[in-house]
């Protein structure tokens, strides 16, 4: 993998951000809750392992995936008794059992099942959408010591479009977080 | 052998000794008071019900019962996941199962009755003359009785009441001797025999549990069998463990005076408990559930008067039961299951109010599975009654005593060992508890 990002032309790539080395999990910490206060948006935390306590270093608020599966199963539970009435209540009707054509009690389990089923589903789905997900290529894969991060360093990245952007200030911003390096990321040009 | 070799202040039998006066003393005493009471009272139902404080006595007596069966549960369940996060709350638990002998003895005086053959027993089919009620016969003529004499006479009945307390009391003794051992010794040894005690107990401990759900509760209508019923009654336990060591963790983590946990639980501590109170919620339901379904589906008589009796009375009005069933279904389940799905529920003032919630519902479920009788009358024609849900003077001071004893006996503990159990080899884990 050709990783060389600051060699070839720049001028050929549109710029992403700009990314902060760091070497331990305190050092990352302390950066993230800096750059919180500085008031960035787009901005993201790399490591090679969960550090606890980092989500709310960075301010983050909880996962919208619940959301999803709680829709998911509410509709997952109507679905299923919809399915039983309309099947034994309204298109064929058909005493089964000495039972009434349709009570909320024998198609529980079905709409039981259904419920899980569909809040499953509202899981795969709530976590696809919320990690904006497939996402096939990521910018910081071109940068030269990626494959550091996903072993002992750890990274800070602040986006190109977070408003209060600026190339030279946000370099100065985060040299004076004392890492180990600061370098510019860019994107690949969009051919299509 | 490893061993935690920190050095550590020498044990607490001493501190407690010289702290000045017992605070446990006084329950201890307002117990055994409210218990002679109690046992006064078992004589005083009326000539239609002579059996109805016993039934009180039973209900109250099981609700401590359950919180510590399910407070057994959990501390084996943990041993056997080697769960980390959990072990200071486990000992909160070890304080708790010295009760276990209290549930023994106040036990002592129902299972007397029966053996004396006593009309203000409610586990009728004690009384081979009894008219069983509605049937037209007594218990020694009836065939679904004697279909199941075999297990269900009184001197096997005695046996598995020895068993049942036997095995709930030593489980209870080892576990907490070895884990307060380890305090003082630093030995991990103590670890991998409560694992292998927990493995092997809990067969034994599933299978005690049932005994005593089969015999002292379905056994009250003996005409009725659920293979589920043993099944609710551990749900239920665990419910209603969960919701005390949550209110005991809260009480800790609030105590002064060294005893407690002051600063030591952390909310992820209470996140994880909030957890477990949903799994088990939903768990509840579905065990509940399930036996309705079944027996509904099956529409067999031997098994549906057993929830006929809990929805209408024989002129086939709705009857208070049907009432009390429907706050089990609302606000039991889905009440407690919709508001502990959201994560500020998990927490703080909102975890202790649902805890609260469910232990006082907890308390009306066993109502609803042990107190519904049918009692012979002539009033109409099925030659029975059903006894409504009203709760009686024995209740409460059952209640009120056997929770004294109960509480006197985690005090006593809280006061003899330490807080948390300070060599175990997953304090750090607990310790430094995150989401």
């Amino acid at each position: 993998m050709d990783t060389s990002n600051t060699a070839s032309s720049p001028a050929a790539r549109k710029p992403y951000g700009m990314l902060a080395l760091f070497d331990s999990a305190p050092a990352i910490y302390e950066a993230a809750r800096t750059v919180r206060e500085a008031g960035y948006s787009r901005w993201d935390a790399l490591t090679p392992f969960p550090v606890h306590g980092l989500d709310g270093a960075m301010g983050l608020g909880r996962s919208r995936v619940p959301v999803f599966v709680f829709i998911g199963g509410v509709i997952g539970f109507f679905v299923g008794m919809w399915l039983a009435w309309w099947m034994g209540y309204y298109n064929y009707p058909l005493i089964v059992g000495g039972k009434p054509y349709f009570s909320p009690i024998f198609p529980f389990p079905i709409a039981y099942e259904l419920t899980i089923l569909l809040a499953a589903f509202g899981a795969l789905g709530g976590m696809f959408v919320c990690n904006r997900l497939p996402m096939h290529n990521h910018p910081v894969f071109n940068y030269e010591n990626f494959r550091s991060l996903t072993d002992d360093k750890f990274a800070v990245v602040i986006e190109a479009e977070d408003p209060l952007f600026d190339a030279e200030g946000t370099r100065t911003f985060l040299e004076e977080l004392g890492p180990l390096e600061v370098t510019a990321l860019y994107d690949e040009e969009d051919d299509a | 052998m490893t061993t935690s070799s920190d050095v550590i202040t020498p044990g607490r039998e001493a501190a407690a000794s010289s702290g000045g006066r017992d605070p446990s003393l006084p329950l201890l005493i307002a117990g055994i008071v409210l218990m002679v009471i109690s046992i006064g009272l078992l004589f005083t139902g009326s000539a239609a019900d002579p059996a109805r404080p016993f039934l009180g006595y039973l209900v109250a007596v099981s609700f401590w019962a359950s919180i510590l069966v399910g407070m057994l549960f959990l501390v084996m369940v943990w041993w056997l996941f080697d769960a980390g996060w959990s072990v200071i709350i486990r000992r909160q638990l070890e304080h708790f199962l010295a009760a276990f002998p209290v549930i023994g003895v106040v036990m002592v005086p129902l299972v007397a009755l029966g053996v004396a053959g006593s009309d203000a027993v409610a586990w009728t089919w004690m009384n081979l003359d009894a008219e069983v009620a509605g049937a037209g016969v007594t218990v020694a003529e009836d065939v679904l009785y004697l279909h199941k004499a075999p297990y269900l006479n009184t001197t096997f009945f005695v046996l598995r009441f020895i068993l049942i307390i036997g095995v709930w009391v030593g489980l209870a003794h080892l576990l907490r001797q070895w884990s307060f051992r380890m305090d003082e010794t630093g030995d991990h040894k103590y670890v991998h025999w409560s694992r292998r005690l927990s493995a092997l107990g809990m067969f034994v401990l599933a299978l005690v549990t049932t005994m005593a759900s089969v015999d002292w509760f379905m056994s009250l209508n003996f005409h009725w069998f659920s293979t589920m019923f043993g099944v609710w009654f551990f749900s239920a336990s665990m419910r209603a463990a969960l919701s005390a060591t949550v209110l005991v963790l809260f009480w800790q983590a609030a105590r002064d005076d060294g005893n407690g946990l002051k600063g030591i639980v952390k909310p992820a501590h209470f996140y994880l408990m909030g957890c477990i109170m949903l799994a088990f919620t939903v768990f509840w339901a579905y065990i509940s559930f399930s036996q309705y379904f079944l027996i509904y589906n099956a529409n067999i008589p031997e098994e549906t008067f057993w929830y006929n009796i809990r929805e209408k009375n024989p002129d086939g009005s709705l009857n208070s039961w049907w009432w009390v069933s429907m706050v089990l279904m609302f606000l039991h389940f889905f009440v407690p299951f919709i508001y502990l799905l959201f994560y500020k529920c998990k927490f703080g003032a909102r975890l202790k109010f649902i805890a609260v919630w469910i232990l006082a519902i907890h308390l009306l479920d066993i109502y609803f599975n042990v107190l519904p009788q049918k009692l012979p009358s002539d009033a109409n024609i099925l030659g029975y009654e059903v006894r409504q849900f009203l709760p009686g003077l024995t209740d409460v001071t059952v209640f009120l005593g056997v929770g004294a004893l109960v509480l006197w006996a985690f005090v006593r503990s809280t006061r003899r060992f330490r807080p948390i159990p300070v060599r175990d080899p997953r304090i750090h884990e607990s310790l430094n508890c995150h989401e």
